[in-house]
């Protein structure tokens, strides 16, 4: 622990710290560019300089390399280095092509910052400056090579640190240029990450092309909602638009990274037909007189037909909050626990997850930190994709990955598949077999291993045996831990606040005596396994409700629709995958986009009090009402504490603020799994998430559409032969869901005896996680 | 039976005619004042309304009565109302006291050039006056806002202490006019005013008239600077009219006041008593009037420190000085 | 002497006062008699454009990042050709203090001041201007700059051709 004198302030810090890093304990700010806390320092861009007056080198130094040393000391402001740095800026600068005012980086450029900062104004340079070509990326990435000051940065994010592999540095002297070998989109599922990392405006969003100045911005700290790792974010708008997302830093959870999938995903709250107005089949009404009706239609047939006769349904979409007090007037009207999940299996193993892994579960920061994670069942680009790169800096440190799963699945990163179907997992899990004997070795040998659980793939039994092999693998030094991926957003917080269920949705609709049906923030159409059969039993209902901000096939079915907001547009919590209670705050009020008011020209030209659209309530707003209670945030999350004990303190949280993990219990879910008889010539089901658009929000998106894959049925070319099918014909897959038109697609990465499809906006009757089951493929069409 | 009719005829004439006169005075006041601050300043004040700006207070009328009457949300409703009224009445009944010219005959009627010549016609004066400082207080409490009750505090504490200055400033006047009755006062000067008999107590007089008016130096209950409006902020449309004019009918008494008590009322040569008398009037009130183009706001320390440390003791010493000579000269 | 000088203070405001009632006033009285604006008077906004008839504005929303009072609002878009300019572009005069901060705010010249200073109107609605009605057909104060040749990227001249630019290097060039 050095003790050194920056600028004569003393300050003490770890062995290893830099100069720089010590300095911004101090808050000083030394004007850098090539180092970033995740990246680490290079010493490209020479910006950092200070004078080192007493230690073992002196003289002037990068701050960003130089380490610290016990009583060391340094300025920062004596005459030398400020000028080093005036001119360090000043040849940074000449070659930039002068055009900030068309540059989506002016107003949070670091370049721009640091000239300022080190006092380059005029431009005395009065050679040619040099020029460079641009290349097409895609429709997420715009490149303005001219502006590039050869920080390296971005090879740095996009190649090291997310391993991607398509983009890199090229040429030679001062050539260098970077981006891809030609013209293409960028492949990497990471690649947005370049336009927070690029100090300058080489990279900028190109969905966010010329919409918004940063300081026009606004912005607030948020929770990315479209997979169960809660990742931060800081999404933007302006006029009634979500705009853009950027990554904000948690390093418990994402560190400083961020998906494609959660960067480009954020339009559905833009979506055209996003329902704004609460109505009632074609009448329009007021939402204070839909919430009337809902509880007058409630209780009036709670009264009719018993408690039986109106179901409520959360989700894992719907804020811990909404969920809570869902069950609260569930309770005051007198009907049954609502469910809060349209699909069971998923729940269950949330469930699992929430309860009986709790006590072994553990951050991305520890999988970063592991030398070994296998992973069960999972496909961290599909289910989680930043996971994917928190592997890749296990394995950057030193890890190994193992991946046990019956899917092709790729990682940014080196690791070791074993392609095994979904029963072979059951049995690998089983503790008994070799295989599972040789896995917990494996762990045992590790010092600080991880399992990572797909609760898609495994359900609720697999994930219970998979806490065996964990116990198993664990001794007195230290716990094997556990990383569970979940369906969505807050299916840990569903799954924490529910008691262990065993009736699904559509086995109680189908009993007929539900009359009744409120979905708040789900879609069973979309989410519930077998939605055929949902479509079904929704005409036996007298009254179907809806409160939703997404345009979904269900809220055309509903006789009542009450319009909620979008995460981005209330406060709320989010419970993540590991059971870290994470809270969001609103970014815009609900209100439509003046784009759309103004048809593209100018805002009308009126004087309104109220903006049109604007009347959706976050939907804790609307069940508050119904208890009859005044909209109280606080008041609420402190009632929600007292009555779900596990939950952490509210008042020590904060949006973008430190997060913890909610308290473990010593209550047990027991669920089991039985592995169906395979009937004959059959294949082994397996149904995963689409790497975009698998999860509702982002299949609203319009951004993400260029990245949505056609729906496909892939087989292993061995299967395929015995079938006498080849690569691309149109294939018939029979399920006990009915059967499905697609084409075939053979792929040797995958396991054999198994059928797999994707569920994304190209293909969505068939939904991921479930109980295993069997399917047929053979040629031609079918006509169900 | 006949007579009577005539008498009552003559009074209702009369008292219709000051009325018109005391209102459009104040009115055109108004005008007056804001053309002579104007030229004063190198401006030309009102030109907009009628030719040369002469129509400009109707102009104001129908503003003051056409704009928004509001009330503020905590004001005390009754008393926020009544306030304005309240000052322009107490203002408007002290002129049925002065006399404004010397008894006219008309069809062989006596007709007395005041409304009513009360024996005690000065003390009924500073009673009115003093009951003046209702309206500014109520108005300034009702209103429920910090100004306004900061405007009223001053004005009230300010019309406190110069009223006893007033007060003794008179008793000279009394002594030598033996008798409280203004008509009376007037008749003792046929021949010297008493502002030349008597400079000390006119200059007391004149002084605190200036503050009771709250007018330049001593607006400091309305102070705009410091108190947005002093009591008055609240008040728009023709409840602040009610105010301003209450003002101003203000200026038009104290004038008088100044006229019959020390300027020797309608006395004068060539002339006949009520042209006199409306000379005298308006001269003063050009004096006011120039007074506020010229001086500065005192402070309000100094305003008390003037009013108890000097302007007192002094009016108590003409009294007593005045009282000698007189008992001197028996 | 405080007392004396007071008092000595006291009579002379008396003659200034008296002595200006007989002085011609300075009133400039407006409708009939136009004011004479200095040359440099800040009034009415427009939007100026380029020696080459463009728009010159880029919708950079750095004048709008000035103004005080935030009477500026707009929306920037991209053309064809990757010229970045303003969608809409709105003004609402009916709170610009005319302070001229965003004239000295606008890197390319685009918004300008004009000395014409009779827009008032009844309506508060219409003193909200839109472009068409900022937008004029002349460069103003100065017809020489255009910001797209100044700047690198390649708008109104192919990239690397501006007079400043050397022409695009070639990345494969392995040449020292
Ligand atoms: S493109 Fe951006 S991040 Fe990459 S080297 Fe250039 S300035 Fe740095
Ligand atoms: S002149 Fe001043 S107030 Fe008017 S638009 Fe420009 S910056 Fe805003
Ligand atoms: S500062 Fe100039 S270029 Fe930028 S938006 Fe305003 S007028 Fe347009
Ligand atoms: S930050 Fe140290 S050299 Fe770039």
């Amino acid at each position: 622990m050095p003790t050194l004198t920056i600028d004569n302030q003393q300050v003490t810090v770890p062995d290893g710290t830099t100069v720089l890093e010590a300095a911004e304990q101090l808050g000083i700010v030394i004007p850098h560019f090539c180092y970033h806390k995740a990246l680490g320092a290079v010493g490209a861009c020479r910006m950092c300089a200070v004078t080192v007056v007493e230690g073992t080198f002196k003289g002037l130094k990068m701050s960003c390399l130089v380490k610290a040393e016990e009583g060391m000391v340094v300025t920062t402001d004596d005459q030398q280095s400020v000028e080093f740095r005036a001119r360090v800026s000043e040849w940074l600068m000449l070659n930039h092509p002068h055009d900030c005012p068309v540059c989506d980086e002016g107003g949070e450029c670091q370049l721009q910052e640091m000239t300022i900062a080190s006092g380059h104004g005029l431009r005395r340079y009065t050679g040619k400056k040099r020029t460079y070509n641009n290349q097409q990326l895609g429709p997420f990435i715009a490149q303005e090579m001219n502006r590039c000051i050869q920080c390296y940065r971005c090879v740095r994010t996009y190649k090291d640190y997310c391993g991607g592999k398509d983009f890199g540095v090229m040429g030679s002297r001062n050539r260098v240029f970077f981006g891809r070998f030609k013209d293409g989109t960028l492949e990497s599922d990471f690649s947005g990450n370049i336009v927070d990392a690029c100090p300058t405006g080489v990279f900028t969003d190109k969905t966010y092309r010329f919409k918004s100045r940063y300081w026009d911005l606004q912005e607030a700290p948020s929770i990315c909602p479209h997979c169960s790792l809660g990742c931060s974010t800081v999404p933007g708008g302006r006029y009634g638009e979500l705009q853009r997302v950027r990554s904000s830093v948690n390093e418990k959870v994402n560190g400083f990274f961020i998906c494609d999938r959660g960067r480009f995903g954020s339009s559905y709250v833009n979506h055209p037909e996003r329902p704004r107005q609460a109505t009632r089949g074609s009448w329009k009404l007021t939402v204070d007189e839909a919430l009337q009706q809902l509880d007058v239609k409630a209780r009036e047939l709670i009264n009719q037909h018993g408690p039986e006769s109106v179901l409520l349904l959360g989700s894992n979409r719907a804020s811990l909050e909404t969920n809570w007090l869902l069950q609260r007037w569930a309770e005051e009207i007198g009907c049954r626990a609502p469910l809060l999940s349209a699909h069971l299996p998923r729940h269950q193993a949330a469930q699992v997850a929430a309860f009986d892994l709790a006590d072994r579960l553990c951050s991305l920061e520890k999988v970063r930190q592991s030398d070994l994670v296998v992973a069960i069942g999972a496909d961290p680009l599909a289910e989680a994709p930043m996971l994917g790169v928190a592997l890749r800096q296990a394995v950057r440190s030193g890890g190994k990955v193992k991946v046990f799963d019956p899917r092709p699945v790729e990682l940014p990163c080196d690791f070791e598949k074993q392609t095994v179907s979904p029963t072979e997992l059951l049995d690998l899990l089983d503790g008994t077999s070799v295989e599972s004997k040789q896995l917990v070795d494996l762990l045992r040998g590790a010092e600080r291993p991880v399992l990572v659980a797909g609760g898609l793939m495994l359900g609720a039994g697999g994930m219970l045996r998979l806490k065996k092999i964990a116990a198993a693998a664990s001794n007195d030094q230290r716990n094997c831990l556990v990383h569970p991926l979940l369906g969505g957003a807050n299916s840990f917080g569903a799954a924490l606040l529910s008691l262990p269920e065993q009736d699904d949705l559509l086995t109680r609709l189908e009993s007929e005596r539900i009359k009744m049906l409120v979905c708040v923030e789900t879609d069973p159409l979309l989410e519930a396994p077998d939605n055929e059969r949902f479509a079904k039993a929704l005409s036996l209902l007298e009254e179907l409700v809806v409160l939703d901000y997404l345009p979904t096939p269900l809220s055309v079915h509903a006789n009542l629709f009450i319009p909620t907001t979008a995460p981005v547009e209330s406060e709320g919590t989010f419970i993540n995958n590991e059971g870290r209670q994470q809270l969001f705050a609103p970014v815009i009020k609900p209100r439509l986009p003046i784009s759309v008011t103004g048809e593209g020209n100018h805002p009308p030209r009126e004087f309104i009090d109220v903006a049109p659209g604007s009347d959706p309530i976050p939907s804790w707003q609307l069940f508050q009402q119904l208890l009859g209670e005044a909209t109280d945030l606080p008041t609420l999350r402190e009632k929600m504490k007292t009555a779900v004990p596990r939950l952490i303190d509210f008042e020590t949280l904060q949006p973008g603020g430190v997060s913890c993990r909610v308290a473990h219990v010593d209550e047990r879910c027991i669920y089991t799994d039985e592995i169906p008889a395979a009937p004959e010539e059959s294949l082994q089901l397996v149904v995963t998430p689409a790497r975009y658009g698998s999860d509702l929000l982002s299949r609203y998106s319009a951004k993400l559409q260029p990245r949505f894959t056609e729906a496909c049925v892939q087989l292993h070319p061995q299967d395929a032969a015995a079938r006498g099918l080849q690569d691309g014909a149109k294939v018939v897959l029979d399920t006990v869901e009915g059967p499905f038109n697609l084409t075939l697609k053979c792929n040797d990465k995958m396991a054999i005896g198994c059928a797999l499809v994707e569920n994304g906006p190209k293909f969505q009757q068939l939904v991921p996680g479930g109980k295993l089951s069997f399917c047929k493929v053979h040629a031609g069409m079918s006509h169900g | 039976m006949v007579d009577q009719f005539v008498m009552l005829a003559l009074i209702l004439i009369k008292l219709v005619l000051v009325f018109a006169v005391v209102l459009s005075m104040a009115a055109y006041l108004v005008l007056a004042e804001r053309k002579i601050l104007a030229r004063m300043q190198l401006r030309y004040g009102p030109n907009r309304a009628g030719p040369g700006g002469m129509i400009q207070p109707m102009a104001d009328l129908i503003k003051l009565l056409t704009k928004e009457d509001f009330i503020p949300a905590t004001a005390d409703r009754g008393l926020f109302l009544i306030a304005p009224g309240l000052s322009a009445l107490t203002a408007l009944l002290t002129f049925a006291v002065i006399p404004f010219g010397p008894t006219l005959e008309i069809f062989d009627q006596k007709l007395p050039l005041v409304i009513c010549d009360l024996n005690i016609g000065l003390l009924y004066f500073l009673a009115l006056s003093s009951l003046a400082g209702y309206g500014l207080a109520l108005g300034g409490w009702a209103s429920n806002s910090k100004y306004s009750l900061l405007g009223s505090i001053r004005g009230l504490s300010q019309l406190i202490s110069y009223e006893l200055a007033m007060g003794l400033s008179v008793v000279p006047v009394v002594m030598m006019a033996k008798s409280f009755s203004l008509t009376a006062i007037v008749m003792a000067q046929e021949t010297i005013p008493f502002a030349l008999l008597n400079p000390p107590a006119f200059l007391i007089f004149l002084i605190s008239i200036f503050a009771e008016s709250k007018r330049i130096p001593f607006d400091l209950p309305e102070a705009e600077n410091e108190l947005v409006g002093g009591f008055h902020t609240e008040y728009s449309g023709m409840r602040f009219g009610l105010f301003f004019v209450g003002e101003y009918i203000n200026l038009v008494i104290l004038s008088s006041m100044l006229t019959v008590l020390f300027l020797g009322g309608w006395h004068g040569p060539w002339l006949p008593g009520i042209v006199w008398f409306m000379v005298k009037v308006l001269a003063i009130c050009f004096f006011f009037i120039w007074v506020r183009g010229s001086l500065p706001r005192l402070r309000y320390d100094q305003l008390m420190n003037f009013g108890w440390k000097v302007l007192m003791p002094l009016a108590l010493l003409n009294v007593l000085v005045t009282g000698a000579i007189l008992l001197g000269m028996g | 002497m405080p007392l004396l000088r007071d008092i000595k203070g006291f009579f002379p405001p008396f003659w200034v006062t008296f002595r200006n009632m007989f002085r011609k006033p300075v009133t400039v009285q407006y409708p009939e008699q136009m004011p004479e604006l200095p040359e440099r008077y800040r009034a009415r906004l427009v939007l100026t454009r380029d020696p080459d008839g463009e728009e010159r504005c880029v919708a950079c929303h750095l004048c709008s990042g000035a103004c005080p009072v935030d009477c500026i609002s707009m929306q920037a878009a991209e053309a064809e050709d990757g010229r970045r300019y303003a969608s809409w572009f709105r003004i609402n005069f009916a709170r610009c203090i005319f302070c001229g901060l965003c004239t000295e705010a606008c890197p390319t010249l685009a918004i300008q001041v004009t000395s014409d200073f009779e827009i008032s109107k009844r309506d508060p609605l219409k003193l909200v201007y839109e472009k068409d009605d900022l937008l004029v057909d002349h460069c103003g104060h100065n017809d020489e700059y255009s910001f797209y040749r100044q700047a690198g990227i390649g708008v109104a001249a192919p990239r690397g051709t501006n007079p400043s630019e050397s022409a695009p290097v070639d990345v494969k060039d392995l040449l020292p």
